[in-house]
């Protein structure tokens, strides 16, 4: 569906996309995260061909995004982190405007402010003005511009800043209806407990490159074990770094460990037989759990 | 009822009640205190009321709520949803500058009406319709075009509508107001002389206005185009300048007439207009020069700036006059016209120019290049001249020199040496 290659943005003195490649399937949903200043926005404006590249290639759909950016706005819709609304038009209207510049017949606008409006719960603000609302209203208004006319692909940055936990958990509802339809989306958030919801893959960026492409619900990255003894163990950095295939993340108190270990059920069998091997007071020995913010961490954590 | 998107959000926004009752009524109002004024009947002061109001209305109203169209998008973030729509440049740029402006044409036609209903020079009257029509829509067209810059630029104060406003105001008025006045059909038929031919100024106004609508409205059209992302080369601004060569070139006297005199004082002239109008960003020149080393012709000419067009178009002309021997080249006692050392100068002032616009403070670019440029030209030669160095002097303001060789030389040493400043800064810049 969308294929990045090589991508270079430059600010005046500042490189802020770094010869970004990557590639995102058809109906994914995928997660954009990095820190302040990763590049996510300029990534997500370049995208929707806003914002022009020094060099590098953007294909959505087949689509040249450099060569031909109005096809390329035809099929997305994209959702700014300082969206800005009509404040002079009440709620419906901004809607009918959005429907009609997006091409959509005056005798179908209608239902697809129905549609979109139901979808987003703002069916009953219809007729208020984008003042009148909360943030967390006006930034449903904005999603529902943003997807009015069924898109193709959805880049959405930080879209669910401002929305309450209820409205966030009906926006990640959303977003696996518009992924059930066939639509992709590349969601930028700061918030990763709410991209776990419904993210399929995970992009992470640092200092303008791409450090990580992972399958959020099978990651290739080794998850971490979790050691816990039944009492402390003095010596237990050096007894743990004396075994082959463990990598030390983290001890606490002489008692708690954190050991990364390859995916390999058999070579975690003989850790722990090399653990007893050791006399080390073993209680528990599992799997430490991981979710999308450890994932991350621990990204960010290699590419630093 | 499948209406233009745009020019639908603008009627929405435009067209509310209170308004289409509130114009009338404060119109209204004031017509009944000029119809008193008059001693009861409609006559000379309600007139003049009408033709005032109606300059006001669609030279400063107009003007301000075409540059809003644009502006007023850019600063509360809601551009790039339109950017990012399936509506074309044409349908963006007329619904943009008519729907913003159709309760300006709502009390503008009140106003006319009253006029109408008004003067007892009704031979004139179609003749002042056409005018004042054709004046609101060129500053209408004109306001849009200074937003649409203004956004390529990044600003988003819409101070510059004074000056729109200003300009047409006092470019226009004198006209309607003389059209207007009771007895212009008695003064004798003025000519204009353009190029040989003497032509009926009333008709080369028209043509001269219908022009720049058509040229302001083109203008709009290409800005609309780069603003959502459709490939653009210079060819329109190419043509501009080769009209606006032909178009002033026929107002030289004869007896000084080249095409190159023309082509070089225009292109000289637009290469200013456009390094000032443009916005000038570094990384765009080294895409420009990135595409050009790739061979990339094509994109290479979609990042080219309209000023190096112009200038690109000033250098055969400035080498044509060089080598010709033409009457202006002794044309003042004090000053030479050299040319290839104008050419020189003039890239000197933009080079000076851009340079600024690459620095910290890019909003103060023209006020320093001002600056810069009143040092230049005048206070620095002033000096060594005062002192008798006349040397000196010329390495300043090269037009000094006792040879054209020596102004090209003292040119180029000031140019190489902005050039100079300009690359380090550029290269820091990218």
């Amino acid at each position: 569906m969308i294929t990045v290659d090589k991508l270079i943005f430059e600010y005046p003195g500042l490189r802020a996309l770094d010869e970004v490649s990557f590639r995102i399937n058809q109906g994914s949903i995928t997660a954009l995260v990095g820190p302040n200043g990763a590049g996510k926005t300029t990534l997500l404006r370049c995208m929707a061909a806003l914002d022009q590249p020094v060099s590098g290639s953007i294909h959505i759909a087949g689509i040249d995004v450099l060569e031909q950016p109005r096809d390329c706005h035809r099929m997305i819709g994209y959702l700014s982190d300082f969206f800005g609304l009509y404040q002079r038009l009440t709620v419906r209207q901004c809607l009918h405007f959005v429907a009609r510049a997006q091409g959509i017949p005056d005798q179908d606008c209608e239902a697809a402010i129905v549609d979109v409006s139901h979808r987003l719960s703002i069916d009953d603000r219809l007729n208020m003005r984008p003042n009148e609302l909360s943030r967390g209203l006006r930034q449903r208004v904005a999603i529902a511009q943003a997807i009015i006319h069924k898109p193709k692909l959805v880049l959405l940055d930080e879209p669910a800043s401002g929305l309450d936990p209820e409205a966030r958990h009906e926006l990640a509802e959303l977003f696996l209806e518009l992924q059930h339809q066939g639509m992709t989306l590349l969601v930028s958030s700061h918030i990763l407990a709410e991209l776990e919801a419904y993210c399929t893959e995970m992009l992470v960026m640092r200092k303008g490159r791409i450090v990580e492409q992972v399958g959020v619900k099978n990651s290739t990255i080794n998850k971490p074990f979790k050691l816990l003894l039944a009492h402390a163990v003095d010596n237990l950095a050096a007894l743990l770094q004396s075994l082959p295939d463990i990598i030390v993340l983290n001890i606490e108190h002489n008692k708690l460990a954190l050991l990364q270990i390859a995916d390999d059920s058999q070579l975690q069998h003989a850790t722990l037989k090399a653990l007893l091997a050791l006399n080390l007071p073993v209680c528990e020995f599992a799997p430490a759990t991981s979710n999308l913010q450890d994932t991350y961490l621990q990204t960010i954590r290699h590419s630093s | 009822m499948n209406l233009n998107p745009e020019f639908q959000r603008q009627l929405y926004l435009e067209c509310s009640q209170a308004r289409l009752v509130g114009i009338p009524l404060v119109l209204g109002c004031i017509f009944t205190l000029s119809y008193f004024i008059d001693g009861y009947h409609l006559g000379s002061a309600t007139t003049q009321t009408a033709l005032i109001l109606f300059m006001l209305i669609t030279l400063l109203w107009g003007a301000r709520q075409s540059i809003d169209s644009i502006v007023e998008e850019y600063r509360d973030r809601t551009w790039d949803t339109q950017r990012l729509s399936a509506l074309g440049p044409w349908s963006m740029t007329w619904g943009k500058l008519f729907g913003s402006t159709v309760m300006v044409w709502y009390a503008a036609t009140i106003c006319l009406l009253v006029y109408s209903l008004s003067t007892d020079n009704q031979a004139t009257l179609p003749l002042l319709l056409f005018y004042s029509i054709c004046a609101g829509l060129l500053v209408q067209n004109g306001g849009l075009l200074l937003g649409l810059l203004a956004v390529q630029r990044g600003q988003s104060k819409n101070s510059s509508i004074f000056l729109v406003a200003i300009v047409g105001f006092l470019a226009i008025a004198p006209w309607l107001t003389e059209l207007a006045s009771p007895s212009p059909l008695n003064r004798p038929l003025a000519n204009t002389n353009w190029y040989t031919s003497a032509i009926d100024s009333q008709l080369f106004h028209q043509v001269s206005l219908l022009l720049a609508i058509f040229w302001c409205g083109l203008g709009n059209y290409r800005l609309m185009m780069q603003e959502l992302g459709i490939r653009t080369r210079p060819w329109v601004w190419l043509g501009f300048s080769v009209f606006m060569t032909v178009y002033f070139g026929g107002f030289i006297p004869s007896i000084f007439y080249t095409f190159s005199l023309a082509a070089f004082l225009v292109c000289s002239g637009l290469t200013y207009l456009g390094v000032l109008v443009e916005r000038n960003d570094a990384m765009r020149v080294k895409r420009l020069l990135m595409y050009f080393s790739q061979g990339n012709w094509q994109r290479g000419l979609e990042e080219l700036p309209i000023w190096w067009l112009s200038f690109i178009l000033t250098l055969p002309a400035a080498l044509q006059l060089s080598l010709s021997s033409h009457p202006l080249i002794e044309f003042s006692s004090a000053f030479h016209f050299y040319p290839l050392a104008l050419a020189l100068i003039l890239l000197r002032d933009c080079a000076l120019y851009v340079y600024f616009c690459y620095g910290k403070n890019p909003q103060r670019a023209l006020t320093l290049s001002l600056l810069t440029g009143v040092l230049l030209y005048g206070i620095i030669p002033g000096i060594f001249k005062a002192l008798g160095q006349t040397g000196l002097a010329s390495l300043f303001f090269p037009l000094l020199a006792d040879s054209a060789t020596g102004a090209l030389i003292c040119a180029l040493l000031q140019t190489g040496f902005v050039m100079q400043l300009l690359y380090r800064r550029w290269k820091i810049s990218t």
